[in-house]
């Protein structure tokens, strides 16, 4: 009986050794991932994850959309294969999914497996810094063709998304240049600095001197120049001492910051300023919004899509014609079903059926171009503004800010609190 | 040492002995077991706040400032004081109007949230009192015209999500000429502009609040009017007593003990309002607390404490103000006399008519604009009205039965096959139902144990801790249960809804409970015990039968105020678990017509579960706190 017993034993130390020893860590897991093929991964996803249940977190409700399509994917190999995902999409409210990532992951109970998030200076400071988050990037996206790797790749962008400047162009004045939403007399509506904290890392790439320098030259060939901004412009040299901020013309990025601190109008979403804009009794308004929410209009006798002008899209137009945040991609450092997660981000970010749930809205763009959709003749002749020109186009002649993570975090510290004290002095 | 032992044994033995009388009777053992959970919920989700206070953040201001390793604090196991000196003792240099100032952090985060918080929950209460109050008055004591039609509309703003009148009044007001954007209806129909002070800010927050909680002010003030003893305004006219004079010197002081009450309950709710600051321009220490969250973390959670500070001042200042009395929602002994105030013949149309008009304002108009909202192409689109085409509505919002991402469609389906909206619907249900039936459960027997351990301090302390929940903001609350539950792995959970909404809402049923036990005289149930009935039987064949309006209402009230609330849940789920997180996500979006929809539907059901109940047993909303008649 002692024999058996200690023979039983023996066993199960060894089987306990043995599942120690297979097991492997996240980190090990993309290590091995990003050698990988598509279809490899989804091999290894239905050995990983069939029958059970798989749970993530995102910015974007569109997410859970894919699952569906992902697993119709998966049962073309492995017909027998299921995954319970039903609400398992979770969307937090109020910046919450910051804190609901680092609870999961520190806790006991590992639930989530990846995310879909935005905000570049929280993930960079919150996530990353703190390796909660690891980043993967797969192998048919390094090897794509004509996939946009700068500024996509760590971490893993889904795709860019742009906000641009618009005007109601019913009324009398004219927006021709960047510095005349900030001019005397404006309140362009715009999503409150800390309710949409993608806006506020816009604000602190502003004093970036790339973007600086863009509304210097900007500044040198506007029409309404005048001695008072002339001396504001040179008394931001001082607020740039305090911050930190050591550009060539990063005080011409802080006075445009200070000045739209100062006049926008907030709204709770990029909808209502939407809804508001192309209304024929907006005369005279201008937003800076998701250039994407101009599909949602339909037509009637107090709202059109041509009542609205993209500011950039104007012949002769000077300056950034508004600015670019990403939803990006990550595995949580402790998820449940690594290989699964590494599945679908590749999916989504390598194919059209992946990423049809964005691609389907123009403004939306994927560093692989062949996940795109075409939308430059979304509004043909009778709604121009609705042509959507294309990632390159605004990047380089939209003149657009893109967020970078690195850059937001390492601003953020001193430059929320003065951003925070000109919005409370207004 | 043997003797010593022995005595020391001895001692044990009649300590336990004691200590099993003390339980032996069902009401110390419930209040022993309920004292010790409420204790639990109540504090340690408390402590939770207050210890987030003094923890770093990673990628937050203490932890960027003091330049502390993120990678050692992930687990914010490091203890500090930085958030409250930083917060209380240091400077920002910023501009404001062009020059460069320098402010006090406290000036930029917090006094100034603060003054309005306080500001609107005096305002809110002021309004509410004089609102309700007035209305409570007229409905009980004069003979008012259609007292019945007006006493059920004028419950609807309780009833509907706080800040539907909110967006409404945004929709009605604002105007391309003075708040930017495009005109509001007024504009549009009278081309009439508002002031700014008007559309946003302190005067609409405090007045929308003021509509909001009137109802309470008219469910309390007009519970003691209802039952107020007629006997000394009689001996006033007797004296010849002039109509104001009785009025401000025996009705008003009579019924002091109910605005008292209303104060307190508005004052806590009206602080810890966030969605109406919110939609009308305000900062508040509610909106605050959101907007610091990502990079002041451990400060806003200061935020959180200092609403909970308001709590307690409030429970001691209730503690004060009716250490004289049994209870200071409890109404005044049942009288056998009450008179009634004539308005004469043409006055009392007149106040009528008033109120009609107010509370078609207040009731039926934001009804009307729901329902009409459903038909609109674009959110806030009145072509139809404006331009008097009737081609310009649309059912795409109702009966849309694929994703459809254009017109404004976002990829949803029309409500009515809207499946995530359903589920909502479903989620809000489960979590409405288990928080009434468990709150419901637990206040009376709060209510039952209380009234027969009248004079016991432990009585008292269970009645306070349960009270106390109610008290606090309910943003508070939230973030206590958000820091609790994302710690104990249950965030986004019906169990973490159901358990904030539970302790929450305690004292709706223990109050209710409370009023109706005090009233029940003791012999009752002593005859029962002498023919040695067990104490199950006494509660389900005596006690629950005898007050079962009062505890029915108990249960009704909770189960009413988790199907349209969302500060205490918009932090502890994701916007598609329960209807009110998922109605504030398209109210956020501008999609308004499924927002209208969706209050529609809550109204309706709201309405109808009322009107059910009250069919079914005689309680009904309006019967709970002000303790049931």
């Amino acid at each position: 009986m002692k024999k058996l017993l200690s023979l039983v034993l023996a066993l199960a130390m060894c089987l306990t050794l043995v599942s120690f020893a297979s097991a492997e860590t996240v980190e090990e897991v993309i290590a091995q991932a990003q050698n990988m093929t598509l279809e490899e991964l989804f091999q290894k996803a239905i050995e990983e994850s069939n029958g059970k249940r798989f749970d993530a977190v995102g910015n974007s409700s569109r997410g859970k959309s894919v699952l569906p399509i992902f697993v119709e994917e998966l049962q073309k190999i492995n017909p027998g294969y299921t995954l319970d995902y039903e609400g398992g999409w979770q969307q937090p409210k109020e910046n919450k999914i910051f804190d609901q990532l680092t609870e999961d992951v520190n806790g006991a109970n590992h639930v989530m497996s990846m995310t879909l998030i935005q905000d570049g200076n929280q993930i960079q400071s919150k996530m990353l810094d703190t390796g909660l988050l690891l980043n993967f990037v797969p192998k048919d996206w390094q090897e794509a063709e004509g996939v946009a790797k700068e500024g996509n790749e760590t971490p893993l962008a889904l795709q860019t998304l742009n906000k641009v400047f618009m005007f109601n162009n019913l009324g009398e004045k004219t927006y021709t240049n960047m510095w005349d939403f900030v001019r005397d007399g404006e309140a362009p509506l715009f999503m409150g600095v800390n309710s949409e904290l993608v806006g506020k890392n816009f604000l602190y790439m502003m004093t970036n001197d790339k973007y600086a320098t863009i509304a210097k030259e900007a500044y040198e060939v506007w029409e309404g120049r005048n001695p008072e901004d002339d001396a504001l412009i040179e008394d931001m040299k001082l607020d740039a001492e305090d911050l930190g901020l050591t550009g060539e013309n990063v005080q011409y990025g802080l006075a445009w910051v200070y000045l739209w601190c100062e006049k926008y109008n907030e709204e709770t979403d990029d909808g209502p300023i939407c809804n508001t804009l192309v209304t024929t009794s907006a005369k005279d308004q201008a937003g800076l919004l998701v250039y994407s929410k101009l599909r949602s209009v339909e037509e009637t006798a107090e709202s059109s899509v041509n009542n609205i002008t993209v500011a950039a899209y104007q012949d002769g137009y000077v300056g950034i014609g508004g600015y670019a945040y990403k939803h990006y991609l990550m595995l949580t450092k402790t998820s449940p079903l690594p290989w699964t997660s590494c599945a679908l981000i590749a999916y989504m970010t390598t194919t059209q059926d992946g990423f049809k749930a964005w691609g389907k809205d123009m403004g939306g763009y994927a560093p692989v171009p062949a996940c795109m959709q075409d939308h430059s003749h979304d509004g043909g002749d009778e709604f121009p503004a609705k042509n959507d020109r294309g990632y390159d186009w605004w990047i380089n002649e939209g003149k657009l800010v893109v967020e970078e993570p690195a850059y937001c975090a390492s601003v953020s510290g001193t430059m929320s609190d003065w951003i925070d004290g000109i919005v409370a002095g207004k | 040492m043997t003797t010593a032992t022995t005595r020391e044994a001895g001692g044990f033995r009649r300590t336990w002995n004691r200590f099993r009388t003390y339980i032996s009777k069902p009401q110390n053992a419930i209040l022993l077991a309920l004292g010790i959970i409420l204790t639990i919920t109540t504090i340690f989700p408390m402590y939770t706040i207050v210890r987030d206070t003094v923890r770093l953040h990673p990628g937050s201001i203490d932890t960027q400032e003091k330049a502390l390793n993120n990678q050692v604090d992930a687990l914010g196991t490091t203890l500090t004081t930085y958030n409250w000196t930083n917060l209380f003792t240091d400077t920002i240099t910023t501009r404001v109007e062009r020059e460069r100032v320098t402010r006090s952090v406290a000036s930029i985060y917090l006094w100034t949230p603060l003054l309005n918080s306080v500001l609107i929950s005096i305002f809110a209460c002021f309004g509410a009192i004089l609102y309700g109050g007035v209305f409570a008055y007229l409905v009980t004591r004069t003979n008012l015209k259609f007292k019945k039609y007006l006493s059920s509309i004028f419950i609807f703003p309780y009833i509907m999500p706080q800040w539907t009148l909110a967006v409404m009044w945004q929709n009605l007001f604002n105007s391309n000429a003075v708040t930017g954007g495009n005109d509001g209806l007024f504009v549009a129909l009278f081309n009439t502009y508002m002031p700014k002070w008007w559309c946003e800010g302190l005067f609409p927050v405090s007045v929308v609040l003021a509509i909001h909680y009137a109802p309470f002010a008219y469910i309390l003030i007009g519970g003691i009017f209802r039952n107020m003893d007629a006997n000394l305004e009689e001996a006033a006219t007797i004296l010849n007593t002039p109509r104001y004079k009785t009025f401000f010197r025996v009705t008003l002081p009579l019924v002091k003990p109910a605005i008292l009450s209303t104060v307190l309950l508005v004052f806590s709710s009206a602080m810890g309002s966030y969605p109406i600051p919110h939609y009308l321009g305000l900062t508040t220490l509610s909106t605050q607390y959101v907007g610091m969250s990502s990079n002041r973390a451990g400060q806003a959670s200061i935020l959180a404490v200092i609403m909970m500070l308001f709590g307690f001042l409030i429970l001691i200042v209730n503690q004060r103000t009716t250490s004289g009395r049994k209870n200071f929602t409890t109404v005044t002994g049942k009288s056998g006399q009450s008179s009634v105030v004539n308005l004469g013949s043409v006055g009392k149309y007149v106040c009528s008519i008033l109120f009609v008009l107010l509370t078609l304002f207040t009731g039926i108009l934001p009804i009307i604009l729901f329902a009409v909202e459903t038909f609109l192409p674009n959110p806030g689109d009145y072509s139809f009205l404006t331009h008097g085409i009737v081609g310009h509505t649309t059912t795409k919002w109702w009966v849309t039965s694929e994703n459809v991402t254009e017109n404004g469609m976002y990829g949803q389906k029309g409500i009515l096959y809207n499946a995530d909206i359903w589920n909502a619907f479903g989620g809000t249900f489960l979590v409405a139902i288990c928080c009434a039936l468990v709150a419901g459960t637990i206040g009376t027997l709060i209510g039952y144990c209380v009234s027969k351990n009248r004079r016991s301090k432990w009585a008292s302390y269970v009645n306070n801790m349960a009270f106390l929940p109610y008290l606090m903001p309910s943003l508070a609350v939230g973030v206590a249960f958000f820091i609790f539950g994302s710690g104990v792995g249950i965030y986004n959970t019906f169990l973490l809804l159901i358990l904030a909404g539970t302790v929450k809402y305690i004292p709706f049923a223990s109050r209710s409970a409370l009023n109706s036990m005090m009233q029940l005289s003791g012999e009752i149930e002593e005859a029962a015990i002498i023919q040695d009935i067990p104490w199950w039987k006494r509660m389900t064949r005596i006690i629950i039968p005898i007050q079962k309006t009062s505890i029915i209402s108990g249960f009704l009230l909770p189960f009413m105020t988790c199907l349209r609330e969302l500060t205490l849940f918009m932090l502890l789920c994701g916007q598609g678990k329960i209807i009110t997180t998922m109605l504030g996500y398209f109210d956020e979006m501008g999609l308004y017509a499924f927002s209208s929809g969706i209050n529609l539907i809550l109204i309706v059901l709201i309405l109808l579960f009322n009107t059910l109940v009250n069919k079914l047993t005689g309680a009904s909303i309006d019967s709970g706190i002000g303790g049931g008649d």
